[in-house]
């Protein structure tokens, strides 16, 4: 499936592994059951390591191993399950992420903005998604009145620096 | 009132054209009604029986005289010259085509108004207090907050997949005119310990399928905490209400399950966290802003007006003594003009009452029109001197009914003549109760007895919180009439309780004439229906209700 | 049990009726009547190719009952359906009759 990252589609360089499986030598995603089950291990790995989240599953679990992982996937198996929205805040917000963070399942146009804004980079979207449309979608919407973890100033943030700004010029 | 800046404007006007596009799609064939249905649904747009229908958000209610204008215009030039107000203070318009929609949308979008998360799993439109900014036991106006969390809730990226919808009332009176205690989240301003406002948050009430009474979740919020705090009682449903099942999915299945000491410990935990970062601030100088736009009009200094000879027309003085309450500055009153004539339609008007009622406002109520959640419209800063040529006006367009609260001011959701999630028709039934109770006499006689129609469980027209509530529902293909008694959606919010099998159409005013004479035999002084009920319990009615069965 | 295949109109939402022609049309009267299962069953797929090619919306069966030289409709909701709102007799299909 195509994977579109900072605007560009992108070659996943990561294998999916299943919980019975052995792990490959290269970058490899385990389910979070796993990486519980086998952290000091997986841990130990020098191949770039991530984690899928599942919808029903919380990040807040990872702690500060999730410095350690290059990717983390949120899974959104239908769009209309929006727990992977919260998942992403708290991944940023609480836990400081940084890495690579994956929305994969049902990624649709429409949700593409709303994911972007709670901090998902990385989109794993359907064949045939052209980048025009991605981010056409990604500038329908200007306004903000939320916080946002890709660093995009709310609107009470801006209508704050502009009376900062008029009172300055008002000196 | 609250009038858009540019980031407020541009919102609207983008989300407009982001739909044009969707509809376009739509139109095109490259969106499938299954992919669309949900972004219409964000943009209050549903399918009903004979057409789309359209769900216009009125913010906590309130709206300006052009505002009501251009209802009035969209329902002429674009629908079949009506709209019906809701009981959650919003317009529905019955007949709009989808290529025309994002047209509608623009002209809404022309006077600050459009049609976002009216429905959909999202955060809904934020009711509030018909008697906002004008009645005496308010300790702020409790639409400055309502504003504030509108802004906030607006295209939240976190919260716009909930596991259902989502619907939150404020109020800042110890008389709750917003049932808030039957919402997933009910906000209660009142003076705190510091003499300072503070918000009770109330959280999991609801009615539908089971309806259930919030608890207080959050005690005496600071206002400046109030946004982590929804932030975080947001994520603990996002993250643990149900996605199995569409009837428990609500936020009250959610706190009934896990009981409100659990609810409360995780919304804390998470508030802790958001607190520290998360939520967005609002500046003081920010709420100052937007606190300055509900100022109080300029109202003179009057005394009160002495009606006496106006009151010798025994129409108006009825009018005078129901429909007109107290106002807080002395020489003014606040209006209820009804929308219930007898055997009318509950909360319809049609483009030329819009009109009537917007240029009424204009000339005497600064300009501001409420929508109440009983489907009444509220003018509420008028100078008592006025209340006799306005109730004439009102009188000769049919809005004047001396009904407000009586037992033909009946609250009754579209039902099976419109909707299509209805088991049963509600509107025939509320016109056929209100033709037997229509003479005035009797209607006073009776007293405050608020009835309320639902035609099925999704109970639109809260009738778990009417005095007397009717659910309609589907006995093997013919619509039959559940009753219940003793639910109130005011400050004592109680659950109406089930009287016993249900009635068929045609017997249901009869049922009401059983239930109201019950009342008369067993009143004592003063008592309210509501009261009396509450005091001798459900058994009496239920024995004179079925005595002839 | 006889029945009829009915949907949505895309562009005003107008409830609509398959006629014998392979039309969608307003009134029940124009409507094709299935009397066999199999026949219903296929009519589904007609509602599907409709909804694909942009005409219809939900296409679905609902249950009929002669009455004189005409059919009715078993449930309330396809009567309302077929007619207009019962408390606005001006307006919707029952309107142009």
């Amino acid at each position: 499936m195509p994977l579109i990252k900072d605007g560009a589609f992108i070659t996943d360089t990561f294998t999916r592994v299943a919980d019975a499986d052995a792990l490959p030598a290269g970058p490899a995603i385990v389910s979070l059951t796993r990486f519980l089950a086998e952290r000091a291990v997986l841990l130990s790995r020098t191949a770039p390591l991530g984690v899928r989240i599942g919808s029903h599953e919380t990040p807040d679990v990872l702690g500060a191993d999730v410095l350690h992982l290059a990717v983390v996937e949120l899974s959104f198996p239908k769009f209309r399950d929006g727990r992977g929205y919260s998942s992403a805040r708290v991944l940023r917000d609480r836990l400081g992420y940084r890495g690579e963070v994956r929305a994969v399942g049902e990624v649709l146009r429409d949700q593409w903005l709303f994911m972007q804004r709670c901090g998902v980079d990385a989109f794993e979207v359907r064949e045939g998604t052209r980048l025009e449309d991605f981010s056409a979608a990604l500038g329908e919407q200007t306004v903000f009145y939320q916080r946002s973890a890709d660093g995009v100033p709310d609107v009470f943030a801006l209508r704050q620096r502009k009376r900062l700004s008029t009172a300055l010029a008002a000196e | 009132m609250y009038r858009y800046d540019e980031f407020d404007q541009r919102a609207v006007d983008e989300r407009v054209a982001q739909f044009a596009g969707q509809v376009a799609r739509r139109l095109s064939g490259e969106l499938t009604e299954d992919a669309f249905k949900p972004l219409r649904l964000m943009n209050g747009l549903y399918l009903q029986l004979h057409a789309y229908m359209l769900r216009v958000a009125i913010p906590y209610g309130t709206l300006s005289s052009r505002q009501l204008h251009k209802l009035a215009h969209i329902a002429r030039r674009f629908d079949k010259g009506y709209g019906h107000f809701t009981t959650r203070q919003n317009l529905q318009y019955n007949w709009p085509k989808l290529a025309e929609v994002p047209e509608i949308l623009r002209a809404l979008a022309a006077v600050e108004m459009h049609a976002i998360q009216t429905s959909g799993n999202c955060i809904r439109n934020v009711t509030s207090d018909q008697f906002a900014g004008a009645a005496a036991d308010e300790v702020e106006d409790p639409r400055i907050w309502s504003e504030i969390i509108r802004q906030w809730s607006t295209f939240h990226p976190e919260f716009s997949f909930l596991p259902r919808k989502f619907k939150i009332a404020v109020t800042a009176a110890p008389k709750d005119r917003a049932a808030i205690k039957v919402h997933d989240i009910g906000i209660v301003i009142r003076k705190g310990a510091a003499g300072v406002n503070v918000f009770d948050v109330w959280v999991g009430g609801g009615q539908g399928r089971t309806p259930i009474i919030g608890q207080l979740i959050g005690e005496g919020i600071a206002a400046e905490d109030l946004l982590a705090y929804l932030e975080a009682t947001m994520r603990v449903y996002n993250q643990h209400g149900r996605r199995d099942n569409i009837y428990k999915a609500r936020i009250k299945i959610l706190v009934h399950q896990i009981g409100a000491t659990e609810m409360r410990r995780q919304v804390e935990a998470e508030f802790a966290e958001v607190k520290a970062k998360g939520a967005v601030v609002v500046p003081p100088d920010e709420i100052a802003r937007i606190a300055a736009y509900f100022r109080p009009p300029a109202f003179e200094t009057l005394f009160d007006a002495d009606l006496s000879a106006a009151r010798r027309d025994a129409g108006f003085a009825a009018w005078h003594d129901i429909n007109v309450a107290r106002h807080k500055v002395p020489g003014y009153a606040i209006v209820t003009v009804s929308l219930k004539p007898i055997g009318g339609i509950p909360g319809d008007a049609s483009a030329d009452q819009m009109d009537l009622v917007a240029e009424l406002a204009r000339a005497y109520s600064f300009d501001e029109i409420r929508v109440s959640h009983e489907q009444n419209l509220v003018l509420a800063h008028v100078r008592q001197r006025d209340l006799p040529e306005l109730w004439r006006r009102l009188e000769a367009a049919g809005l004047g009914s001396a009904n407000h609260g009586l037992i033909s001011d009946i609250i009754a959701c579209p039902g099976l003549d419109y909707c299509d999630l209805a088991n049963a028709r509600s509107i025939s039934i509320a016109q056929a109760i209100s033709q037997r109770f229509a003479a005035l006499e009797r209607q006073r006689a009776i007293g405050e007895l608020k009835i309320k129609i639902s035609g099925c469980i999704n109970a639109c027209g809260h009738h778990h919180v009417g005095h007397i509530g009717i659910l309609g529902v589907d006995k093997k293909g013919v619509e039959f009439y559940q009753i219940t008694l003793g639910g109130s959606g005011d400050e004592t919010t109680s659950i109406g309780e089930i009287l016993g099998p249900a009635f068929g159409e045609a017997d249901v005013p009869d049922a009401i004439e059983a239930l109201v004479d019950a009342y008369f035999a067993l009143r004592q002084d003063g008592e309210r229906f509501l009261d009396t009920y509450r005091r001798v319990g459900i058994q009496p009615f239920r024995e004179k209700l079925y005595a002839s069965h | 049990m006889l029945q009829v295949l009915t949907a949505n109109r895309l562009l005003d939402g107008a409830a609509v009726y398959l006629a014998p022609n392979g039309a969608w049309v307003e009134t029940l009267e124009g409507a094709r009547v299935f009397d066999s299962k199999a026949d219903a069953e296929a009519a589904l797929q007609v509602g599907v190719e409709a909804e694909r090619r942009l005409v219809i919306v939900h296409a679905y069966l609902f249950d009929v009952v002669q009455a004189g030289d005409q059919v009715k409709p078993v449930k309330q909701r396809e009567v309302i359906r077929a007619a207009g709102p019962t408390v606005r007799r001006d307006l919707g299909k029952q309107a142009a009759a």
